[in-house]
């Protein structure tokens, strides 16, 4: 062993330390993951190989006669869709000439980018997956992610070439929403379980009941308006206890969609919540 | 030194950042094993002088990247890893392989119990790591390692 070699694992775990702490409390060190994300991403495309290779074998060696089937039941849905987009466009225009009669003018829709689902996090604490865009393609961190069904989360950390996405079921994320029905607002937070999110601070006496689509209300001002997020799927009245345990099942597949949607809402004019709370203190 | 031993370290080595890339099951990834560990491992045996705590540094940054942990977590990991190493392994070229595996076994855990400490120290809601989990299927991969890592390492070395 070369000499002093305790004295530099010492310094070592000295400097990782401190590494550590500027890496949790600034945003410095973001370049520099940034730029060593290129040397890690041979390796993330390559894991996904074999799951490519089984999606194009399973693409190719389907029947003709299925391929026709799947053909006619996506015309089928794509005629609903169209009728739905054809009333969209219509609501969509009344609702702006709504929307200037009160002088709050608001973009209805907002631009979508397609991504894929490269990797889930190993980690069992934590409901992240990683997706095949990053900052290459524009994504920013805080940039909602949908499926089709739902809201799915937030990106919270940008590589070149693929980004980490935060679940709505992690026990550490919480989307402000509200009842579709009749616009109660509640926060629901994950709760480490893909299947249910919880709903918090709801007082006993809320109008909210079993069924009720909750969809995001745009307050944090993270997550754009009117996204469907869960349905509420039990209510408990404790006695004795000052809020009702509300339970609500995430719309949108999160073990499941292999497609997810990164949303670019209009940034100008929003304050990043950690800077509102600098200007409150 | 031969260019065949370094080829066949790197390659290793990006094996082994594939292995970590892996989606896998919810229920397997508890027991998701450290690779880059046993890679560290089974080369460091192989030439202590040449594989010091520098392989530390960019190893461990990048797997911090990987794992979206903070920077500096896996370098520390790591360095204690290759120190701790460098400390036994003239006793560890003495063990048989069983031998070997606990004292890996030993070693991942402290790892671990580190890891805990630095995250705890550093945020308030540090989440429990996996103590036992992953220190045992590390240490239940380290004979096929040894054969595959050290083993083929020193007969590239010798033929």
């Amino acid at each position: 062993m070369p000499p002093f070699q305790g004295q530099r694992v010492a310094l070592i775990a000295v400097f990782c330390l401190v590494l550590m702490w500027v890496d949790n409390e600034y945003q410095w060190l973001d370049p520099v993951r940034y730029a060593i994300g290129y040397t890690v991403a041979p390796a993330q495309k390559t894991a996904v190989v074999p799951l490519s290779v089984a999606e194009w074998l399973g693409e190719n060696a389907s029947l003709r006669r299925e391929l026709l089937k799947e053909n006619k039941i996506l015309a089928a849905r794509n005629l609903v869709l169209e009728r739905k987009a054809q009333r969209m466009a219509s609501l969509e225009a009344e609702n702006m000439s709504l929307r200037e009669l009160l002088s709050a003018s608001d973009q209805v829709d907002d631009k979508v980018l397609v991504t894929s689902v490269t990797a889930v996090d190993p980690d069992p604490y934590t409901q992240q997956i990683i997706i095949d865009k990053g900052g290459s393609d524009g994504v920013f961190v805080g940039q909602p992610v949908l499926d089709a069904h739902g809201l799915l989360g937030q990106v919270i950390d940008v590589l070149p070439l693929s980004s980490r996405v935060l679940m709505i079921a992690d026990s550490n994320h919480a989307v402000p929403v509200q009842v579709n029905r009749n616009g109660v607002r509640a926060i629901a937070t994950g709760t480490g379980a893909l299947n249910e999110l919880e709903l918090i601070y709801v007082p006993n006496t809320a109008d909210i009941k079993v069924g009720d689509m909750l969809v995001s209300s745009g307050l944090g001002g993270r997550y754009p308006k009117g996204y469907p997020v869960a349905t509420v799927t039990s209510i408990v009245n404790e006695p004795g206890e000052s809020f009702a345990s509300v339970k609500a099942e995430p719309t949108a597949k999160l073990d499941r969609s292999r497609h997810l949607l990164l949303v670019f809402t209009d940034q100008s004019g929003r304050v990043p919540p950690a800077q509102l709370w600098g200007t409150a203190e | 030194m031969k260019l065949q031993s370094v080829v066949y370290i790197l390659i290793m080595l990006f094996l082994a950042f594939v292995l970590e890339h892996l989606p896998l099951p919810e229920v397997i990834s508890w027991f998701q094993p450290s690779w880059v560990i046993l890679v560290i491992t089974a080369v460091v045996l192989y030439a202590p002088s040449a594989f010091g705590l520098w392989v530390a540094v960019p190893v461990g940054l990048m797997l911090d990247v990987e794992q979206g942990s903070l920077l500096g977590l896996h370098v520390l990991l790591i360095a204690l890893h290759v120190y701790l190493l460098q400390l036994l392994y003239r006793r560890m070229y003495l063990f048989n392989v069983l031998q070997q595996a606990g004292v890996i076994f030993l070693m991942v855990m402290a790892e671990q119990i580190l890891h805990y400490w630095a995250v705890a120290m550093l945020r308030e809601d540090a989440t429990p790591v996996l103590l036992f989990e992953v220190a045992l299927t590390t240490a239940f991969l380290w004979p096929w390692m040894y054969a595959i890592g050290y083993r083929s390492l020193r007969r590239l070395e010798r033929g």
